[in-house]
């Protein structure tokens, strides 16, 4: 059948079961726009406010259902106003695809009018890029964009499509698309190593990362965190990935984690990371990291080994197959006294935050409350600064896709967009994000869209009137010389929430807390919620920079 | 301590001959902060893809690291670190160097020492090509320092498994 280039990339779309797109239309994509007008009854898009918003948005939908996320923008502008987003997904594994125009053929490398070169820009942040100049290899690029963006270690893959290829037409033939290609397993002598060291620890932990959601490993890691009988500690990009509810776990571990956490890695002979790339954020200082004992290693992607810390056994592939074949081959352990220790620091030292005075309305009871009235089951995604790593430590994920944040880059402004595409892939499911009042000041115009398309999110934003993680690191690190971190502003946030057509509610006191958020749980439609809080909370424990991950201040 | 452990490796890279290719390599080496002492690229008897040699400094965990950052670009389909033991490696160089009355038959006798071509002679300058591993083409510039060398042109090595 003969097709337009516009009409191959709906077809090809398709192919992948995409029936939901995110984008901004404009002079290059013309032709796409024209295009999914006529397919608009197989795949539905969401114009958002700004194309930044589109790529968050197709990464909250690509993390909540582990589907790819499409996002679409015009040349120019259009296309770098994708690259934050698609750097966000790129540091957290996102699998993505980002489809922009490009000027026609014969203006490429002319300097003409929106033109960039989008390819060259974003070869860093993607897995791979293409830039398509004949309409006869579109197709097959589509597919291998969509399988390289779930191959492995998932990841954005962006294709440029020059104006004019969208235009021409070819004959399409339609397929099935391959398959994203699977790892290998690790040789036998691996698991066997494994094997020796697991069964002769006497005091393991385990920590996971986000490999274990993106490999779906959860049901299997429940299953081998039984048999070792261990604890587990997770990082920002596996909340949910273990349940949170189980006595096993112990909080996250690194920069903001747990003192079970750091007590639990000071005392451990056996390390075993699971899906995990030992980020700075967690090893704090990599030569003070677990010094005294082996660290067993399982990843997808063999560049991880070594690569911060070196590793005593690396077993490399899907953590999902590695860890049901260590479980076929391992006996039940038992840890009883060091499950008993584990225990008792949990009781000694949990997560508490302190208000000057007794009526504060404190992050932790608003969290805990939000937990407590959505049975927490609800599906939360966060800005970036003091309010996400609350939301990790104060809200109990119980399941994976659960927790959805930008832990790699730390993308202020994520979260209103994550949810957006959350919320449209999960219909079924209350979507919250957390937000601080600098984050939701970096992308609110989102609101309009969330507005407009009626997608019920409740946007909570954490307001202390200053950029609290950056003033917090003022305070411990520069004398309180508070440099551009009181944004103490005029926007009343409520009023603009009303402005975009945004039901708005506020906690000012304590006692607002349960019935705001009742009220914002039981509205249809979406909601903003302007928390106040004091802008002289910390988040804690914290390692500071260059101390050992075993010893965070627990007060400030 | 660091530095003590710096080696050169030479890094064979088989890469699909797709756009943009170089720079995927080149931006990868930078944006790692891994050192490019040289580059050679040029397709292979496969028209499809290329042959590019890499000569990096750095120990070892950087080289491994290097090999496989390099591996998981979706372009490339082997990458091969060369030992030097094991390998055949060359260099290729073109000397312009100024040539006297004085001179002259000195710098023949040094061409023929080093089995060097003459690849032109003008009144006031000749051009000598060679070819050779890293030490023989050192040692050549060398031998020719005191002559006034005008320009030189110097490829990165060129390495093949024996």
């Amino acid at each position: 059948m003969q097709l337009t280039g516009a009409q191959i990339v709906m077809e090809c779309l398709l192919e992948q079961g995409v029936d939901t797109v995110f984008g901004y239309p404009g002079g290059a994509v013309l032709n796409i726009y024209d295009a999914l007008y006529e397919y608009r009854d197989r795949i539905r898009h969401i114009r958002t406010a700004h194309e930044q918003g589109a790529a968050h948005a197709a990464d909250g939908y690509a993390r909540a259902t582990g589907k790819t996320g499409v996002c679409i923008a015009t040349s120019g502008p259009g296309a770098t106003n994708l690259v934050t987003g698609i750097a966000t997904a790129y540091m957290d594994s996102v699998p993505m695809v980002a489809i922009t125009g490009n000027v026609n053929l014969n203006l490429l490398g002319l300097d003409s009018f929106q033109e960039v070169d989008i390819t060259g820009i974003t070869m860093p942040i993607t897995k791979h890029n293409f830039i398509v100049k004949d309409v006869n290899h579109l197709a097959e690029i589509l597919r291998e964009a969509f399988q390289i963006a779930q191959s492995g270690r998932k990841g954005p893959v962006l294709v440029d499509i020059p104006k004019d290829v969208t235009a021409h037409t070819c004959s399409f033939e339609p397929c099935v698309p391959p398959a994203p290609e699977k790892a290998t397993m690790p040789p036998e002598e691996k698991f066997v190593q494994a094997v020796e060291l697991l069964s002769h620890a006497q005091k393991p932990f385990i920590y996971c990362g986000g490999g274990v959601i993106a490999s779906e490993a959860s049901p299997i890691l429940k299953e081998f965190v039984e048999k070792m009988d261990a604890p587990v500690s997770c990082s920002l990009m596996c909340q949910g990935g273990f349940d949170q509810e189980s006595p096993r776990y112990m909080g996250m571990l690194g920069m903001h984690g747990t003192n079970t956490s750091a007590l639990a890695i000071q005392n451990c002979d056996l390390f075993i990371a699971v899906g995990t790339r030992f980020s700075d954020r967690v090893l704090c200082n990599a030569g003070l990291f677990a010094r005294h004992c082996p660290i067993l290693q399982i990843d997808i992607d063999a560049a991880e080994f070594n690569k911060n810390i070196e590793v005593q056994l690396k077993i490399r592939g899907d953590a999902q197959r590695i860890l049901e074949e260590i479980c076929r081959r391992l006996e039940p352990q038992e840890h009883k006294e060091w499950m008993e220790q584990i225990q008792s620091w949990k009781a000694e030292f949990p997560l508490m935050q302190k208000g000057e005075k007794e009526e504060d309305v404190l992050p932790q009871e608003v969290l805990e409350t939000l937990c407590r009235l959505t049975g927490g089951e609800a599906l939360i995604t966060t800005d970036v600064g003091q309010h996400q790593m609350w939301a990790a430590q104060y809200y109990t994920y119980k399941h994976p896709r659960q927790f959805i944040s930008s832990g790699g880059l730390g993308t202020m402004g994520f979260g209103l967009g994550a949810a957006m595409g959350a919320q449209i892939a999960c219909p079924e499911k209350q979507v919250i994000n957390i937000a601080g009042d600098g984050s939701f000041h970096m992308n609110c115009n989102e609101l309009s869209t969330v507005s407009s398309y009626g997608i019920p999110v409740i946007e909570l934003v954490m307001n202390n009137s200053v950029l609290g993680m950056v003033r917090q690191w003022q305070k411990l690190f520069y004398g309180w010389r508070f440099s551009q971190t009181d944004v103490e502003g005029v926007t009343d946030f409520c009023k603009l929430a009303e402005a975009f057509g945004v039901k708005a509610l506020r906690i000012l006191r304590r006692e607002e807390i349960e019935p705001v958020l009742k009220e914002a749980l039981a509205w249809r439609g979406p909601v903003l919620i302007d928390c106040r809080i004091s802008k002289d909370l910390n988040v804690l424990p914290m390692v500071p920079a260059g101390a050992s991950v075993e010893e965070p201040i627990l007060e400030m | 301590m660091e530095n003590a452990k710096e080696k050169e490796y030479i890094l064979s890279v088989l890469a699909r001959n797709r756009s943009g290719v170089l720079l995927r390599i080149a931006g990868l080496f930078s944006r790692r902060c891994y050192n490019i002492l040289s580059i050679v690229a040029a397709e292979t008897e496969n028209s499809q893809y290329s042959r590019i040699l890499i000569v990096v400094s750095g120990d070892d965990r950087i080289v491994r690291q290097v090999d496989k950052q390099l591996n998981k670009l979706v372009d490339i389909e082997q990458v091969d670190v060369l030992p030097r033991e094991g390998a055949v490696v060359r260099e290729h160089i073109l000397l312009k160097v100024e040539r006297t009355l004085q001179n002259s038959e000195r710098l023949i006798e040094i061409a023929n020492v080093f089995r060097a071509n003459i690849l032109n002679v003008e009144k006031d300058s000749m051009i000598l090509e060679l070819t050779g591993d890293a030490a023989t083409i050192n040692s050549f510039i060398e031998m020719c320092n005191p002559y006034h060398v005008l320009k030189i042109l110097r490829t990165g090595a060129m390495a093949m498994m024996k």
